[in-house]
């Protein structure tokens, strides 16, 4: 499949339509504005995004009936940012399947608002957010998974997990679920928190010294969403990004 | 000739004394049991041994090959050639096993190993742990289970390669054939350069590895030291002789072990600000 890339800085609104059966993979890049998409049935949607700091973008649509939406969002620019979702699983058995994956630094501010419906039966999401907080900056997760009377069988996971390096740094992780439904799956994990001293035992204990330890540790919160972006000029970019981050 | 002499040692863990005056003495080439009722500081022993930040050493002194440990970091002591299989290894997400591994091998040495002679290391290693390769491309102990996670310590002792190599119950959570291939490894690993400090709780590990000594830690403290017969003996006995012949009166465990504060265990209170 081709992945299209769609560039946001000099065009801020965009609308994407997938009819039944389609399949589409987009990157998009520094999103600014609204991205609005609307996903018939049986299809499935990838979007791999990237900001370049400084982003403020509402990411709003609908997946219908055992389509899919595929999230990697990669935010490792030096900036402030917010970033709303508000997604609707409008369709039977319809997935949504988001990867976070944000680096805060210096006095950057960074907010994220994952937000989804569930509205239709066996509705699936499941939300992992990975972030490092460094220096004075504020990294913010949260977001409502709401699970609507009727919309039996949903299953809803979410993650929100936040490494915090130095002592002035402002790092929530607040994922919140509200569930109107009795027959559901659900469960919410958050933790915000230095590496602990056990993690770094155990890499030392091997020969590694203290500061790679703690980079290793740190790339693996960050670097596996580069898995999701199907285009080597801008993996490479990310990567470099986060190595140099450090 | 590598030797690893303690002296006096008193250590705290949290403000309470846990090892209250450790002599100990090992040399190349020796397989030492380390037994002992539960909460009585082997396990302590093995990681102030290797550098735990938690425990605070307020007497004695421990020298590895003439080198004064107690100054070195843990990273530095794993350089001299000091291992610690861990009892509960731990889990960092994200985290590549073989990309860990590699920095660990790497470590040791002035210049980086080649990829190809990387992987063709871990390949025997892999091979000989019988564990299949795919491990080392999943994440570092992330849903492992047990056996699997103990598996992969020795796996990365396989790839280190230390000269004194401290197991903390490597045999537990393992079934009948796993406890074989551990054995088998240390067995084949065993040589004069190198020596092997080993706890269990079991005297099936020690039947198929032979120590060439036991020693029995009580009360922060090592009682006993002499040969594999103490083994069998505490085996079928239990340590009751231990306070019926040598007067010792053994301390009940009283406190919990303490909870760590990881990342994934919901620290969130705590940490957030």
């Amino acid at each position: 499949m081709k992945t299209n890339i769609i560039d946001f800085s000099s065009d801020f609104n965009k609308f994407l339509l997938l009819k039944d059966n389609e399949e589409q993979s987009y990157i998009l890049v520094n999103p600014q504005g609204d991205f609005s998409f609307e996903l018939g049935n049986n299809s499935h949607l990838k979007l791999a995004i990237i900001n370049k700091g400084d982003n403020e973008a509402l990411i709003k649509g609908s997946v219908g009936s055992n389509s899919e939406l595929e999230v990697y969002y990669a935010d490792f620019a030096e900036g402030n940012n917010h970033i709303k979702t508000d997604i609707d699983l409008n369709g039977e058995n319809s997935f949504l399947n988001w990867h976070l994956a944000s680096l805060s630094k210096n006095n950057g501010k960074k907010i994220y608002e994952v937000s989804v419906s569930h509205n239709a039966l066996g509705s699936k999401s499941q939300i992992n957010n990975y972030g490092v907080c460094k220096d004075e900056s504020k990294l913010n997760f949260s977001g409502i998974v709401h699970i609507h009377n009727g919309a039996h069988g949903s299953v809803a996971h979410q993650t929100a997990k936040i490494i915090i390096f130095d002592d002035n740094t402002d790092a929530i992780a607040k994922p919140i679920l509200k569930i109107d439904d009795n027959d559901i799956e659900a469960s919410h994990a958050s933790s915000v928190g230095k590496i602990s001293d056990d993690e770094l035992f155990y890499l030392t204990s091997r020969g590694l010294s203290g500061e790679k330890a703690r980079e290793l540790i740190t790339f693996g919160y960050l670097k596996p969403i580069i898995k999701g972006f199907d285009n080597e000029e801008i993996a490479e970019e990310l990567i470099k990004e986060v190595e140099g981050g450090f | 000739m590598s030797t690893l002499t303690i002296k006096n040692l008193h250590v705290n863990v949290e403000g309470k004394q846990i090892l209250r005056g450790v002599n100990l003495e090992i040399n190349s080439g020796e397989v030492v049991a380390l037994l002992g009722p539960n909460g009585h500081g082997k396990s302590t022993l093995l990681n102030v041994i290797m550098g735990h930040p938690k425990y605070e050493v307020t007497e004695g002194s421990i020298l590895f090959d003439g080198h004064d440990v107690l100054s070195l970091s843990t990273d530095e002591r794993a350089k001299l050639g000091m291992f610690l299989a861990f009892q509960s290894p731990i889990e960092v997400p994200g985290v590549s096993n073989s990309d860990f591994l590699r920095a660990a091998v790497n470590a040791g040495k002035e210049k980086p190993i080649s990829t190809y002679n990387f992987y063709k290391l871990l390949d025997n290693a892999v091979k000989e742990a019988k564990i299949p390769f795919d491990y080392a491309t999943r994440n570092l102990n992330e849903g492992f289970s047990g056996g699997e996670k103990k598996r992969n310590e020795m796996l990365q002792m396989l790839l280190l390669q230390p000269k004194l190599a401290m197991l903390d119950e490597i045999d537990s959570g393992l079934d009948v054939d796993a406890i074989q291939v551990v054995s088998d490894i240390i067995n084949k690993e065993k040589n004069n350069e190198r020596s092997f400090l080993v706890i269990s709780h079991y005297a099936r590990l020690f039947d198929l590895i032979n120590p060439t000594r036991a020693i029995v830690m009580v009360n922060g403290r090592v009682v006993l030291d002499g040969g594999r017969e103490i083994i069998k003996r505490i085996d079928t006995e239990g340590y009751e002789f231990i306070r019926s012949e040598l007067g010792i009166e053994i301390a009940k465990e009283d406190t919990p072990r303490p909870a760590s504060n990881s990342i994934g265990v919901c620290a969130v209170k705590e940490a957030i600000k």
